[in-house]
């Protein structure tokens, strides 16, 4: 990748006017749709992407349903006004692939096994994108999954981390993602401490490698507090913490 | 065994470390209990779990359900029993051990759209569940208004012994049917209780998990304090005392709800 121009000025200060190891701003909604069983709408910096969770239920075609655990369809959306330029509403080779690797990163939180011949579908639409959807549609989902009331091992947080300016920064935007030097998308579950997906576009030498991935878990893990907090609320209002 | 403080969780959170047995809604890793749901932790001598506070029916042996006919085949009815998996109720059940699809219909026992009070005689992970209407106080519904609530506010809706649907029936002079799986029927002479007892139930499940729940529903429905019998106000934490996943107490609650339902008005 070339880069044209510096993307980290004098002050360190990245495109956005973030440091290195700073997040966008994100802001999680829990249910916000009613006739979805779970849902959440999450803004990641310029990102808007809303998480939609059915099942549970049953699964039609039936031959498509498994004797013991059930199945997870999941499906990744751009909508047409989501980028600068109109995007085809028709399913791209890239979503086609995201969607797979979302569904890949969700699947080892969730306990398919206590829910067999089900499936669970999960919708992920984006309404605006600026880089970093598919990390931002994984946390949303994951949260919509909590939702839902299925049973899961674990959340799972996703932030991505990258290379810009030969510098290692977390949560690449689309002018990073576009210009910069790598990007390495990471889904972590936090309390289990293990890794659900792990993507690497451009090039890393492999020192370069273990700092972004560090720095990618850093990221999940300050996605994860908020992902908390927004749960918290939605069920627990004020009354936060322990109750004797 | 050390005593487990309560706690609110969601999934992926430890509620508890040590010799602990995982009963609902947890999972051992290593030495830790971990929460599978959203929901509040619960530990005694026997074990500990988590209420759930969101989450779809997921059918069990021996649960009252109230579920709507969809179709029949010739040997059985299909039941949506607001679960993943649709029920069957065998026509055998109905027309006895010698009904023959030639002689007797079906279709005039019960027909598209009825709604039933069945509970769930078999059922396991392989196959859809099976239910029977062949106990008491179980059968086709024939009047009143339908409305679905989470399945994991059934057990809120009862109450601490029954008291908070005693509450909304004695108020809104209405009779209330509650399903395991969510459905509810409520019957009234006239059409202000009925609205005044929905209005309750939604109350309910909107605000389940919070204190004081009882009381604000009595205020509502304008219950003096001391009409009501089994009050449980005087707790703050209600819901600590409300044995919302304890299968057995539910279905004696079930059990009372339904035998008012049917016998002379007497409780």
């Amino acid at each position: 990748m070339v880069q044209n121009r510096s993307l980290i000025d004098e002050s360190g200060k990245r495109s956005d006017g973030r440091i290195i190891d700073e997040l966008r701003e994100v802001k999680i909604n829990v249910g916000i749709i009613r006739n979805a069983d779970g849902s959440a709408l999450i803004e990641f910096g310029k990102n808007k992407i809303i998480a939609a969770v059915y099942g549970p239920r049953e699964v039609h075609p039936k031959h498509m349903a498994l004797s013991d655990r059930c199945v997870i369809r999941c499906r990744y959306h751009m909508s047409p006004f989501s980028t600068d330029t109109r995007k085809s509403p028709a399913p791209s080779r890239r979503e086609t692939e995201i969607s797979k690797v979302i569904r890949e990163a969700l699947e080892p939180a969730v306990m398919l096994e206590d829910y067999p011949r089900a499936a669970i579908d999960i919708f992920i639409e984006v309404l605006q994108a600026d880089g970093g959807s598919r990390c931002a549609g994984i946390t949303a989902a994951s949260v919509a999954l909590a939702d839902a009331g299925i049973n899961m091992r674990d959340m799972v947080s996703a932030c991505a981390a990258g290379k810009v300016d030969d510098k290692i920064v977390i949560d690449i935007n689309d002018t990073e993602d576009k210009e910069g030097g790598a990007d390495m998308p990471v889904a972590y579950m936090p309390n289990l401490k293990k890794i659900t997906l792990l993507q690497l576009d451009g090039e890393l030498n492999p020192s370069e490698f273990n700092t972004c991935l560090e720095e990618g878990i850093r990221g999940c893990l300050k996605v994860y507090e908020i992902q908390r907090s927004s749960l918290m609320e939605k069920y627990f209002g004020n009354e936060k913490g322990l109750k004797e | 065994m050390q005593e487990v403080k309560r706690k609110y969780v969601i999934p992926g959170d430890i509620v508890a470390e040590g010799n602990f047995k995982p009963l609902g809604n947890v999972f051992r890793n290593g030495n830790s209990i971990v929460a599978t749901r959203i929901g509040i932790t619960e530990s005694n001598k026997d074990g500990t779990k988590v209420i759930p506070l969101s989450g779809i029916y997921f059918p069990r042996v021996n649960d009252i359900v109230i579920g709507k006919i969809l179709d029949h085949s010739s040997l059985s009815w299909s039941v949506d029993i607001n679960s993943c998996f649709s029920a069957h109720l065998p026509a055998q059940d109905i027309f006895g051990r010698d009904f023959s699809p030639a002689h007797d219909d079906m279709g005039s026992q019960l027909s598209s759209g009825d709604v039933i009070v069945a509970r769930i005689a078999i059922f396991d992970r392989t196959r859809d569940p099976i239910l029977t209407i062949q106990d008491k106080d179980l059968g086709k519904i024939p009047t009143g208004e339908l409305l679905k609530i989470s399945a994991t506010r059934v057990p809120r809706l009862i109450g601490k012994r029954g008291s908070m649907i005693q509450t909304i029936e004695q108020a809104t002079s209405t009779r209330v049917t509650i399903g395991q799986n969510g459905i509810i029927v409520v019957s009234g002479k006239d059409k202000e209780g009925t609205n005044l007892a929905l209005n309750a139930i939604h109350i309910v499940e909107v605000e389940a998990h919070t204190s004081n729940l009882t009381q604000r529903i009595k205020q509502l429905l304008n219950v003096p304090e001391s009409d009501v019998e089994n009050d449980d106000t005087q707790n703050n934490h209600e819901i600590n005392e409300t044995p919302m996943n304890d299968d057995k107490v539910i279905s004696n609650d079930i059990g009372k709800e339904m035998g008012m339902m049917n016998s002379d008005g007497t409780k």
